[in-house]
């Protein structure tokens, strides 16, 4: 492609498609740059290689059964999409919860949180040819995976919650499985320090590539640890604190610099804090109940249901027609782990949602990923591709 | 046995079993992961489930360095053609793994989007259930292939490779036999006509000729 | 609360709008197509609200809504305060089957962009003034609007060939200033391949 550039010079660039289908595309997307020997002079994104009907299914079913689905949206971390769908559904009832309930939710979600950077940065640390990070932070992982089963009885999509509850209480031994995992997550943190700290290769790769200035980040809509990194302290858990986020003792990292290296470092700096909040939330668990007791809203369980006609048809009731949201239109956004997850929900009254919208936080950071890599050479667009973490299921929906 | 076989370092075999034997222990996967199963290909990488017991570590993202297409995760319409031309891309011999529900059947997207399972735009050697499934299954399904490979025969492979080559061979050169008669022919006429009216151009401008 | 009490009124008295009554937990005003575009200026750069993230644009369509009378479609623009945290505000703007037409505000918030883009593509709303209105999440040849309640869910559409991306590289480049001379011949598509391709039905 032969282009003469605003300074007047004839340059014969290069397209070179990147993915759907490439080692360094986590997921399904895809990039085509134009390139002027290694330096990239444009790039246009596509998305929609994912696109798996999400809205459309959920019109179809009943309140309850889009909690699978939400499962699929970033799959990383799993049952924090169910939380925040959930309780963008109890809000709209105006529920309180039981506050073993709130516990457990904060509990799952720091650690699906934790899960969620641990794969963000190892899959990061893989693409700058580091395998030993790689492994170091999938062996956290996995022990939290192990949890998953004993509680869910899956490993990676688990629909634990429910409108109005958890699926169900958590097993005996629950607390020490967890506080082992925040201790090997621990261990395997100061490896990770340890792997990527003083490195010479790595600092090459990482620091000043894809950086992006703090306005701009919030011109496009980025929230989360993209945003973080760029010096905005702005976290939905601080800001309009949910299950009581606020008496917890905890801080919101922030980066400067806003670069592939600050965003690397705020997620590991956030895994820490998460450990923070889990260990804190640990000791106030107490015994308790964990559904809300109203048939109309939260299925009665299996025991009640065999003993009295009423619990019986609340069953039947509950999963022939699904709950009876309020009718009315609605938007909540929740703290997941890419940013905010916000679901805006239109009902009719009816037990099947009117419409669900989800909006997924990767999708505005990867609509400026050209703002981020025009200029730099080829393989910083990997490096910074990796750090901002799309979740192709989210993405695409 | 021979007596040089004797002496120890040779064993003798048949040529199937010894390249069937290589090519099921090195079965070099191209993950073709979308979605969350590839995340879970991703844990079976990884030391607590090491892939590497059955030499599949290699994953290679090129295809033409692969053996086997493991399809992990939803195809959509709008991949569908990706997918079958990195399946055309391919060298022989190839095999697919069709992982988790999605790729097999379309999983419960079941959508105005959703290919509903990948055999209706490439052939598939073996499906896992599961959405996503563990990776014990991976291993289950890769175990399966591997038995897979073992029936395979290379010699009769190769005699129906060159049988075909042989026929194709044959059919070309027909086919340039055809062409050829054929341009041959066209070529006469060619001259023909051309002779034909240079003679009749002659007897234009020498028109008392004609009467003789 | 008190933000949306004291913003009301004076977005009331100059754009005209009205409360949502639909929205019973947060804050949405209903405004006119005419007065979007100064109406989000005015929520963005004003000290009162200071709505500086665009955090979502929703269309929704009501067809066959229970006691439902009005224009048939809707699209909803999220917004949410950065420097006064817990302050969000959504704007709707109905939108009739006759004219199917919404200012656009991607010149205001570059990710508006995208999202327009999706609302195009899920519901066939056209965004005047838009710069590059392509579908995003469905295919080339994709035909309708897949989330209009009319769609059936079951409805497939077989992509023939990949699309193609070389036009948008060569807008993005001239957008930058570059002027595109010649254009590469090998990955233009091929005529025979392009919309026939190597998936059939």
């Amino acid at each position: 492609m032969k282009v003469i550039a605003p300074n007047g010079d004839k340059l014969n660039l290069m397209p070179l498609n990147i993915g759907p289908s490439h080692g360094a595309t986590h997921g399904c997307l895809r990039y085509f740059c134009a390139l002027d020997g290694e330096s990239i002079v444009a790039t246009v994104g596509e998305i929609g290689y994912l696109h798996r009907g999400f809205e459309k299914m959920a019109e179809r079913g009943t309140w309850q059964q889009v909690v699978p689905y939400t499962d699929r949206l970033n799959y990383c971390s799993a049952m924090m999409n169910n939380i925040a769908y959930c309780r963008a559904v109890e809000n709209m009832f105006q529920l309180e919860l039981p506050e073993r309930t709130k516990i457990l939710r904060v509990i799952i979600s720091e650690l699906s949180r934790m899960a969620d950077h641990c794969i963000c940065v190892a899959a990061a640390a893989q693409d700058l040819g580091s395998t030993t990070g790689f492994f170091y932070l999938f062996d956290s992982r996995e022990m939290m995976m192990v949890i998953w089963e004993k509680l869910t009885g899956a490993r990676l999509t688990n629909s634990y919650a429910r409108i109005g509850g958890l699926y169900r209480d958590v097993y005996e031994g629950f607390e020490e499985d967890v506080l082992a995992v925040c201790k090997q997550a621990e261990k395997n943190l100061s490896d990770v320090h340890a792997c990527f700290d003083r490195n010479r290769i790595f600092l090459d790769r990482t620091v000043g590539i894809g950086a992006m200035k703090p306005e701009r980040a919030i011109q496009w809509g980025w929230t989360g640890p993209c945003l973080r990194a760029t010096g905005v302290a702005s976290d939905l858990r601080k800001d309009e604190p949910y299950y009581d986020y606020e008496t917890y003792d905890w801080n919101v990292v922030t980066g400067t610099a806003g670069d592939v290296y600050d965003r690397l470092m705020v997620r590991l700096a956030e895994i820490e804090e998460s450990i923070k909040i889990v260990r804190q939330a640990l000791k106030r668990l107490t015994p308790g109940p964990i559904d809300i007791m109203d048939p109309r809203i939260r299925v009665p369980s299996h025991a009640l249901a065999y003993q009295d006609i009423e619990s019986l048809i609340g069953r039947f009731k509950s999963v022939y027609e699904g709950v009876r949201v309020p009718a009315g239109e609605y938007y909540y956004g929740f703290e997941a782990a890419n940013g905010e997850l916000g679901f805006t929900l239109v009902s009719d009254g009816s037990g099947k949602p009117w419409r669900v919208k989800v909006r997924p936080p990767c999708f505005t950071q990867f609509a400026a990923f050209h703002e981020l890599v025009e200029g730099s050479m080829l393989t910083d667009s990997v490096a910074t591709l990796s750090s901002i973490n799309i979740i192709a299921g989210e993405l695409d929906r | 046995m021979t007596p040089e076989a004797q002496e120890g370092n040779i064993f003798t075999s048949s040529l199937d079993f010894l390249v069937n034997w290589g090519r099921k222990n090195s079965l070099w996967p191209f993950p073709y992961g979308t979605a969350c199963c590839a995340i879970e290909f991703m844990s079976t990488e990884t030391a607590r489930y090491d892939l590497s017991r059955i030499g599949s570590e290699y994953v290679r993202f090129t295809p033409r360095q692969s053996d086997v297409l493991l399809v992990a995760g939803t195809i959509t319409y709008k991949q569908a053609p990706i997918l079958k031309r990195i399946y055309e891309q391919m060298a022989e011999p190839r095999w697919v793994i069709a992982m988790g529900a999605c790729a097999c059947s379309g999983g419960f997207y079941d959508c105005y989007c959703t290919v509903p399972g990948i055999d209706h735009i490439i052939p598939v050697d073996v499906y896992i259930g599961g959405c996503p499934p563990r990776p014990e299954s991976f291993f289950d399904a890769m175990f399966d292939l591997q038995k897979k490979v073992e029936d395979e025969s290379y010699m009769k492979q190769r005699a129906e490779r060159l049988k075909e080559q042989i026929e194709d061979i044959k059919r070309k050169s027909k086919e340039c036999r055809e062409d050829l008669v054929l341009r041959k022919n066209e070529a006469c006429e060619m001259v023909s006509n051309t002779v034909r009216s240079k003679v009749n151009d002659v007897l234009d401008v020498f028109p008392f000729k004609k009467g003789r | 609360m008190n933000f949306f009490e004291t913003l009301f009124p004076v977005l009331e008295t100059k754009f005209n709008v009205e409360k949502d009554a639909s929205a019973h937990w947060d804050h949405s005003v209903i405004a006119k197509a005419s007065v979007l575009r100064d109406l989000i200026t005015f929520l963005k750069n004003d000290e009162s609200s200071k709505m500086e993230m665009l955090l979502d644009i929703v269309g929704i369509d009501y067809l066959g809504f229970q006691d439902y009378e009005g224009p048939r479609f809707a699209v909803e623009y999220v917004l949410k305060s950065i420097s006064r945290p817990g302050n969000r505000v959504r704007v709707k703007v109905f939108v009739s089957e006759q004219d199917l037409e919404v200012p656009t505000i991607s010149d205001l918030y570059p990710i508006a962009n995208w999202q327009e883009r999706e609302v195009y593509d899920q519901y066939g709303i056209i965004f005047t003034g838009h710069p590059d209105l392509r579908r995003i999440l469905n295919h080339v040849e994709f035909e309708g609007h897949p989330l209009r309640k009319d769609y059936p869910a079951h409805r497939r559409q077989w992509l023939s060939t990949n699309d193609f991306l070389l036009p948008a590289l060569e807008k993005r480049l001239e957008s930058k200033g570059y002027k595109v001379v010649e254009r590469s011949k090998e990955v233009l598509p091929n005529e025979d391949e392009y919309l026939t391709g190597s998936i059939q039905e």
